[in-house]
């Protein structure tokens, strides 16, 4: 149990900023996800959280207790690592023990400790397995029971399931979501995978180039992204951008881009203010395939090259080069689309999003409705 | 196919005729009579096997068994001082970052780079102002200091080995560094530290000229050095009895060589020694 709170935390390496600028609140047994491509200062601002890395710059706190000095074993966390860093000389029980008697732990009570979790995770049969002679899913298990069976303030960790086959990854975010309601703990989850963290996360930090972009829920990151990275690293297929110049006419805001012209409703058409381009990112859901090619002046309707098409059984993705950008539509297989096809590409005004061209900040996100 | 396998087998067999072809003259000769093994027209074999010259070096003049203890104590203490010393050595050189990192450690390397002899004159002069000549004691520190810039290396390799998140649990589950290096750091590179520790062993062991500058009691001599000091007289040479010496004086270390050959295997293809 702990609040967690990163203020202006930065990292440099020699003349590499590895972070810069970090603030962040987590609240008490909430369960935050750290997301962004590799080299995005995520598994830094973990290691910083747990102690393991100094910072160059900022304060961390647990509650009211600043932890700057505080070394990592007086943190009161515990940690999960990519390669599960279990104790290969140490049985399983053991690996869970040896924390507990670090702490002074009666002998008995550490029994009754490291045998309910075993229980909680499955692995009750494994207690007196060496870690070598486990399966990777199983190792998983125990380097999370050793991590929780000392009922730690602070969870934290590092892309836990980046070494398990898809399947068991599936399984396992389960399986971490339940340990995580079953303790106390507040958890820090770093992972790489926007849909791991989608589907875990009571909220999103969306990293890159060692600046949080984003904090948010699941669905705020994806409604409303705050810049054209979070826009296009949030959401599966990703999102589609293409280059626009502003057309305006009297009180008339449009954008265009080759053929194509979309009229902008009063509020955005305030948004874009004097910017003579502006990046207008499309959600592959939101697009449709249509036969007939003629403008409506509330839609955007794009004329392309298909690409490539992915096949995904119920569904196929559909990567359209259009003037100044590329688009992805998600549609059903109702129509068969091929390569090389030159298809019609459509989305309402008011699903696309507006990003600043130079800066790739958002300029409004769209007005939400019904489909 | 057939012929480079042939090839194969003889250069193996010409490769363990030369290493074996001295180690089976000083058994041959150990077993030689004194008239035999000095025979101007020497034999191939013991013609009359005697066990005289080993019989020779339990009850004869020269105060063999104590040799051999002496040699035993000081070569174990060395081998386990230089471990001592070089474990948290080691341990801080693979996994602190400090800025003078790299010179400490080809600093500790250079008593390495020295011929031997060049230590010798220094060392004596230290063992003199401390009073350690002629003592076990000395012949320790003197061993040492060629044996653990070795032994600092070799186990930082080993170390280094040690996926650092193995490490970094023990220190999220609480402990202090020195109780890492202990419980987890050295169970895990265990074979490393007796590899390690052998060939600190062995090392001394083999030296012949710290003992026969530094002692100057016969009594507390080591074998080698007594070796050489006790069987060559004057006017003759008693090779039967030296050879029995010497053989005593090699099956230690062969001895030694077997019990971490496997480890030792094991050892130098490191990275294994994790295992997860």
């Amino acid at each position: 149990m702990a609040r967690i709170s990163l203020r202006n935390v930065g990292k440099r390496y020699d003349d590499v900023v590895a972070l810069a600028e970090c603030n962040l609140e987590i609240a008490d047994r909430e369960f935050v996800v750290l997301v962004g491509p590799s080299g995005s200062g995520k598994t830094t601002l973990l290691r910083i959280i747990a102690g393991l890395e100094h910072m160059s710059a900022g304060d961390v706190w647990f509650d009211e207790r600043r932890v700057n000095d505080v070394d990592v074993g007086d943190r009161d966390i515990a940690m999960v690592f990519q390669n599960y860093g279990l104790y290969p000389h140490m049985s399983v029980y053991d690996n869970m023990a040896f924390g507990l008697r670090r702490r002074k732990l009666a002998p008995a009570d550490i029994d009754a400790r490291v045998r309910r979790t075993a229980q909680l995770l499955d692995i009750a049969p494994l207690l007196a397995r060496r870690p070598r002679q486990l399966s990777g899913g199983q190792r998983q298990r125990v380097a999370l029971g050793r991590a929780i069976v000392r009922d730690p303030a602070v969870f934290l960790l590092d892309e836990p399931l980046s070494n398990l086959d898809a399947h068991l990854r599936v399984q396992m975010r389960a399986e971490i979501l339940k340990v995580h309601r079953a303790v106390t703990a507040t958890a820090v989850y770093v992972t790489h995978d926007q849909v791991e963290a989608l589907t875990m996360g009571d909220r999103i930090v969306v990293m890159h180039q060692g600046r949080i972009q984003q904090v948010g829920t699941p669905a705020e990151l994806y409604d409303n992204p705050v810049n054209r990275f979070v826009a296009g690293f949030i959401g599966t297929p990703a999102m589609g951008f293409i280059e626009c110049s502003v057309e305006r006419t009297g009180n008339e805001v449009a954008l265009r881009a080759g053929d194509a012209r979309v009229g902008l409703a009063p509020q955005r058409a305030q948004a874009v203010d004097r910017a003579s381009t502006v990046v207008v990112g499309v959600r592959p859901e939101r697009l449709s395939l249509v036969d007939d090619a003629s403008a409506h002046a509330d839609t955007l309707t794009v004329r392309g090259v298909v690409q490539v098409v992915e096949m995904l059984g119920s569904e196929q993705y559909v990567h359209v080069e259009v003037p100044a950008g590329m688009l992805t539509a998600r549609v059903t297989r109702d129509r068969p689309v091929k390569p090389e096809e030159i298809v019609t590409l459509r989305a309402a005004a008011r699903h696309l999003h507006l990003f600043d061209a130079p800066t790739g900040a958002a300029l409004t996100a769209p007005v939400r409705g019904e489909i | 196919m057939r012929a480079s396998r042939i090839v194969q087998a003889i250069a193996l067999g010409l490769a363990l005729a030369w290493s074996l072809a001295p180690i089976y003259w000083m058994l041959a000769t150990s077993f030689k009579n004194e008239l035999e093994a000095s025979a101007l027209d020497p034999t191939l074999w013991p013609h009359a096997a005697t066990l005289d010259n080993y019989r020779g070096l339990v009850g004869g003049t020269l105060p063999f068994p104590t040799f051999f203890v002496n040699t035993v104590v000081t070569c174990l203490a060395t081998a386990a001082v230089a471990v001592a010393i070089a474990l948290p050595a080691a341990y801080a050189l693979s996994r602190a970052r400090f800025r003078s990192r790299g010179a400490v450690a080809y600093g500790i390397l250079v008593s390495r780079m020295l011929p031997l002899v060049v230590l010798l004159a220094p060392l004596y002069l230290l063992l003199l102002h401390a009073h350690l000549l002629d003592s076990n004691l000395g012949l320790v520190v003197g061993f040492t200091t060629f044996g653990l810039p070795f032994a600092v290396w070799m186990l930082k390799t080993f170390i280094d080995a040690v996926p650092i998140e193995i490490e970094e649990s023990a220190r999220v589950d609480g402990y202090p560094r020195w109780q890492i290096l202990l419980r987890v750091v050295v169970p895990l590179i265990l074979p490393g530290v007796l590899t390690t520790a052998t060939f600190v062993f062995m090392d001394a062991w083999n030296n012949l000229i710290f003992p026969l500058s530094f002692m100057t009691t016969l009594e507390k001599q080591t074998l080698p050095a007594a070796l050489v000091v006790s069987f060559t007289g004057q006017f003759k040479t008693d090779w039967g009895g030296m050879m029995a010496a010497a053989t005593v004086t090699t099956l230690p270390l062969m001895v030694a060589f077997f019990a971490v050959q496997r480890s030792m295997v094991r050892g130098l293809t490191a990275g294994a020694v994790a295992g997860v």
